[in-house]
Formats: C-alpha cells, sequence, structure tokens
C-alpha cells in the first residue's frame, strides 16, 4: 500500500541570469493512494514532478510537507524498513559494468538481507524470465541499454518487494523487451503487488494500468482509471486528455 | 557497521575485477621501485669507479719546480696536461681539465728562505671531478707541507710538536642506526603521507564522483543500508586503499635496499635499517597512521561525493596532493622539530612526531598529542562527510 497525503517538494535553484536563488515548487500538495494488486500510471510531461514523487515515495528524498505512507511506515520515519519492502527502478540508474548480472545480483542480495541461496535463485529465475539467463556470467560493460534495464529490473525485484516503483521502465526498450517488462508488471500486480510507473507511453497506460494520475506543474489531475478518464473529458485517448490538461494548467497559469 | 562492510566489500570485488587497476596497485611498487633504485645504484657505482680509476687532469704552472716532483710522483691520481687552449677556467667549465694549480714562480726559493709562497687553485664546484681532483691534491700537500714544517723546526733545532700544539680526536656518537633513522625520520612522514594520498586519491574519485557520473549511485542509496553505512563503507575503501598505497610502496622501497646497498658498497645500510625497523617503533608508526589515513581519506570522499562528475573531483582533490608535498618538505626542513607549537598543528605535528620516533628522540608527550589530535579531527571529520553527504543536494547532484 502507498499513501500520500498532501506532500510538498520544492528545490532552491540559482538562476543563472539573475544570480538569485529561485523556489521551484516540483510537487504541490499531491494525495494520491494505491492498493496492493493495482498497477498506478503516473503520467505528466518532463519536469512536472514525477521523478520527485517517487523518489519520495522511495524514501530517497523527504518531502517538505504532508505524508508518505509505504506498506504501513512512514517514509520520513523508517526511510530503511521502506526501502526493505519496496523495488525501485528509474532512468536515472545505471549497473556496475564491471561485474556480471549474477555478481550484481548476489551483491545486492547481501545489501538486502537476501539469504546468498535464495538471492542466486531468485535472481536466476528473474533473469530467465526477462530472457537473460545466457548472459548471467558476462561482465556488463558491453551490454546494449536493453539489457542493462532488464538486469536492473531484476535488482530492483530481487528481495521480493511488496511495493514496486517504476520510473520510465520502458524507456530505450525496443518494443519486444518492453513487452516482457509490461506482461511482468502484470504478474507483479497479479501477485498482489503494489506497482506505481510513470511513464510516457499512453497506451501503455491504457493496456496495463488500473488507475491514472496525471502530474502538471506539480499538482495532479484526474486521479481515476483509464476508462473513466476517457469518458469524464469526452475524449478518444490519454494523448488526448493529456493535451486538454496541457490546455488547461497553460490558461491556469 | 555491517552495512559499511558490505559497502566497502562491493568496492574491493569492483577493483578486483579490474586488472589493469590491480597491476597498478599491488603488482607495479614492486617492480618499479627495485629497478629505479637498482638503475640509479648501479650509475651511480659506475660513476664512482670510474673516478676512482681515473686520474685527475691538472694543469700545473710551476716555474720553480717546487710541486711538480710531488704530483708526479703519483701519476695514479694526477695526470699533468699542457696548457689548454684559451681560457683555463673555460677548459675546466669544458671539463678538459679537472683543476688548474699556480704556484708562485718564487716558490723554491721562498721555501729555501723558509717564507710563505702562494698556490693557487681553480676548480669548478658543481662538477664532482674536479672537487675530487682538489681533494686529492689537498691530500697530496698535506704530508708535503707537514714534513717542511718539520725541516723548519729542525733549522730552528725546535721541538716537532711545536708545529701541533693539539691532536683533535673526533668520535661519533650516533650510530649507524641513529644515523639511518635520522635520514628515515625526515623521509619517512613525507613519503607515508604522499602515498597514503595519492593511493586514495583515484579510487576516492571512482567510488565518489564516479558512481554519480556511471549514475550507479542511486541503485545503492535505493537499498535497505542506512545512507550513513553507505558513506562510511566507501570511507573505509578510500581509507584502506591509501593505507595499502603506502604499505606496499613503503614495502617495495625497503625491498630495494639491497640494491641500493650493494650499488653504494655499504652493507652497513642494511644492517641500519634492520636496528631502526624494530616492532615498537613501526607498531607506533602504523598506528599513527590510521587516523591520518582516514583524514585524508574523509577530505577526498567530501570533495568526491560533493562534485557533480569525475572532472571536477579529480580538480578539486589533486591541488590537495601540493599541499600534503608542502607539508612534507617543511617538516623535512632542519630546526623544524626546535619549534614547539608545531606539536599542535594537525598533520605537521604527526610528520614531527614520527620524525622523533625515528631519531630515537621521542617524546611520548608529543606523539600522543599528534595522535589524539589526529584522532579526533578523523573523527570530527567522518562525522562532518556523513552529515554533509547525507544532504539531498550533494547526493543527487550530478
Amino acid at each position: 500500500m502507498i499513501r500520500l497525503d498532501e506532500v510538498h517538494k520544492s528545490f532552491t535553484v540559482k538562476d543563472r541570469k539573475t544570480r538569485k536563488p529561485k523556489r521551484i515548487d516540483a510537487v504541490r500538495g499531491i494525495t494520491l493512494q494505491v492498493k496492493p494488486g493495482e498497477i498506478y500510471g503516473l503520467l505528466g510531461p518532463n519536469g512536472a514532478g514525477k521523478s520527485t514523487t517517487l523518489r519520495m515515495i522511495a524514501s530517497l528524498m523527504d518531502p517538505d510537507a504532508g505524508r508518505i505512507e509505504v506498506c504501513g511506515l512512514d517514509t520520513r520515519e523508517k526511510p530503511e524498513a521502506v526501502r526493505a519492502c519496496l523495488g525501485y527502478l528509474s532512468t536515472d540508474m545505471n549497473v556496475y559494468g564491471r561485474f556480471t548480472p549474477r555478481e550484481l545480483l548476489r551483491i545486492f542480495g547481501e545489501f538486502q538481507s537476501v539469504d546468498p541461496v535464495v538471492a542466486e535463485r531468485r535472481g536466476l529465475h528473474l533473469l530467465e524470465k526477462l530472457d537473460l539467463a545466457d548472459f548471467a556470467d558476462v561482465k556488463m560493460e558491453g551490454f546494449s541499454s536493453g539489457q542493462k534495464q532488464k538486469v536492473s529490473i531484476a535488482r530492483a525485484l530481487l528481495h521480493d518487494p511488496k511495493v514496486v516503483i517504476f520510473d520510465e521502465p520502458t524507456t530505450g526498450l525496443d518494443v519486444l523487451t518492453a513487452k516482457t517488462v509490461l506482461d511482468l508488471l502484470r504478474i507483479m500486480r497479479d501477485e498482489g503487488r503494489t506497482v506505481i510507473v510513470s511513464t510516457h507511453v499512453m497506451p501503455m497506460v491504457e493496456e496495463i494500468c488500473d488507475r491514472v494520475g496525471i502530474i502538471f506543474d506539480g499538482k495532479l489531475h484526474g486521479d481515476a482509471p483509464p476508462r473513466d478518464l476517457l469518458r469524464s473529458r469526452n475524449a478518444r485517448s490519454l494523448d488526448e486528455v493529456f493535451f486538454q490538461l496541457a490546455a488547461e494548467t497553460e490558461g491556469g497559469n | 557497521m555491517r552495512g559499511a562492510l558490505l559497502i566497502a566489500k562491493k568496492e574491493f570485488l569492483e577493483l578486483s575485477k579490474d586488472r589493469k587497476t590491480l597491476f597498478f596497485v599491488f603488482v607495479l611498487p614492486f617492480l618499479l621501485y627495485p629497478a629505479i633504485f637498482g638503475m640509479v645504484a648501479k650509475m651511480g657505482k659506475r660513476d664512482a669507479d670510474q673516478n676512482r680509476n681515473k686520474a685527475s687532469r691538472v694543469y700545473l704552472v710551476d716555474p720553480s719546480g717546487a710541486l711538480t716532483g710531488l704530483l708526479k710522483a703519483d701519476p695514479k691520481h694526477f695526470e699533468l696536461m699542457p696548457r689548454p687552449e684559451g681560457d683555463v677556467k673555460q677548459a675546466i667549465r669544458d671539463q678538459k681539465l679537472e683543476l688548474a694549480v699556480e704556484v708562485a714562480p718564487d716558490a723554491a726559493e721562498a721555501l729555501q728562505k723558509q717564507q710563505t709562497f702562494t698556490i693557487t687553485a681553480t676548480q669548478d664546484e658543481s662538477e664532482h671531478t674536479s672537487e675530487l681532483a682538489l681533494k686529492r691534491f689537498r691530500e697530496a700537500l698535506r704530508p708535503q707541507e707537514k714534513a717542511w714544517i718539520q725541516n723548519r723546526l729542525q733549522v730552528l733545532n725546535a721541538s716537532p710538536q711545536l708545529a701541533e700544539p693539539v691532536k683533535l680526536e673526533v668520535k661519533n656518537a650516533a650510530d649507524t642506526a641513529l644515523e639511518v633513522g635520522k635520514a628515515m625520520g625526515r623521509m619517512l612522514p613525507y613519503l607515508l603521507m604522499i602515498m597514503m594520498y595519492s593511493g586514495s586519491m583515484q579510487h576516492g574519485i571512482y567510488t565518489t564522483a564516479g558512481e554519480k557520473e556511471r549514475h550507479t549511485l542511486l541503485s545503492l542509496m535505493a537499498t535497505r543500508l542506512p545512507r550513513n553505512q553507505i558513506i562510511l563503507g566507501k570511507l573505509l575503501y578510500i581509507f584502506s586503499m591509501g593505507v595499502i598505497a603506502a604499505l606496499l610502496n613503503l614495502l617495495s622501497m625497503a625491498l630495494s635496499i639491497p640494491s641500493i646497498a650493494g650499488g653504494s658498497g655499504s652493507q652497513g645500510a642494511l644492517g641500519a635499517v634492520a636496528a631502526i625497523a624494530n616492532p615498537v617503533t613501526l607498531g607506533l608508526t602504523f598506528l599513527i597512521m590510521v587516523p591520518l589515513g582516514l583524514f585524508f581519506a574523509n577530505f577526498i570522499l567530501l570533495l568526491g561525493v560533493q562534485a557533480k562528475n569525475t572532472i571536477e573531483a579529480g580538480s578539486a582533490i589533486t591541488p590537495g596532493i601540493f599541499l600534503v608535498i608542502f607539508l612534507g618538505v617543511f617538516t623535512m626542513m632542519p630546526g623544524v622539530e626546535k619549534m614547539s607549537f608545531l606539536s599542535y598543528v594537525p598533520v605537521v605535528n604527526v610528520c614531527l612526531a614520527l620524525r622523533k620516533l625515528f631519531s630515537q628522540q621521542s617524546n611520548w608527550l608529543e606523539y600522543w598529542v599528534a595522535f589524539a589530535m589526529t584522532v579526533g579531527l578523523a573523527g570530527l571529520m567522518t562525522f562532518i562527510s556523513t552529515r554533509l553527504l547525507n544532504r539531498e543536494k550533494a547526493l543527487f547532484n550530478a
């Protein structure tokens, strides 16, 4: 279970032109809830606040205000325990090129306090699912971005997390690999895990997400199942909803 | 602490996968120092042998012949040369001659009249061979001069002891161990500091700013390991690499001593090194190295994690080595050990404590003050590092 209650986050950056510090409100009062056995799709343009929201859920960043609960734990109070129950993947992550996938999973199994035998078995199982078992003992230096992404997915799921947070998991992947990832997300939902995914790929959201939230300018709009969202907006696709919201946000500003 | 150890283990495992770096860190020092020292010692020995067996070329101007016989009688050490073309000084500078000796024209007459005559020797102080020629000339002249004095005293019917009112006997209070210890005490802290800093520098950059640049740091932070454990693990790795580099380089240098001793012919150097390398001295040296290494590792970690990429980290960390060199050279200077206030200056006091330790002048209070200050400083730096590096800005600043 993931629960966000009026979460705010801002950053201070230096304006190169005026040379003065400038406050950017990345997340402005987001409230949402994702239940076990549900895939929640978080949409939004670049810089809307998706990654910041996901990083806060993963207890990598603290919210300035509001409260986030993951697996019934407050992310600010018990960040390590929160990270123990979730698997996080983002496009900002890379693999250690000097290791083989098997070595990497063994090391991360130790980090996540997974029994080495279990880590080995589960790691290989995940690599098989991701069609990467043949490369389990090959150094990752020469891997393609798709192969690296698959290893990162295996790394994120190694400790059998109850909550899965994937930040743009299909970026840079070919159609076949992207389908493998989507199938894996469905399996995780069917296993009763709480899944939250951020993406730009609208058809993917329509295909697998049970509910969708669209972030614009740090605010969450339209937190509903995709079909309800289409119906309420009288739109034929999520792309259309997206453009409508973009126009509304610009008008509001 | 388990998390920190796991992170350090991961860093070492990563290092173990890089054969080239392993070679440069663990094998090269054992090849480089013996090769360099051996070559330098061999060249030095060959040069010394050549100089020892070669007669010095001397241009002698001695119209009265007072000294000609003396130099001619020793062809092993002196080869009398004809007047060079052009300027004599230039001939010495051009190494066509080693020495020019001009004896006053009235020398023979002055000797007979028991008067003083002048000898002018021209040499090139910047050239070892020229220095050697002058030394040989002085040694050849000394007994002759003594003989002339004795003759004069005999003529005067005076006691030969008249010319020698006192005999100075010099005894060396320092044994070889102390002499070598003093030399090592000057050099060792400098070498230790440079090796520890430079040994941990590249690994520090790789594991901090490098991880940010390669986008792998976030995957570590997404695990259940507490952030301060990740930072401590990296600190442990950087520190260990500094200490390993220093110890390996020193060990390699120690193993190169036979080639130096063999090359220079000073077999006593080996025994002297063995005499100062007692367990207490080495133990105390290692003990004080630990907080000093931690201090350096913290410095590197702090700058490394705050940097956006390896270039920025390298630019920030590399100048530190000049500071280390400066401090090292400063503490090698004579008289520094007498400045008592330096015992309270961090890093410098460690060098001075080690210098005194090897010079057999150990002042326990100074040693423990230096140790306690370095431990305190390293602890404070570790605290600051973990606090500063916990900040989101430092970790996501890539």
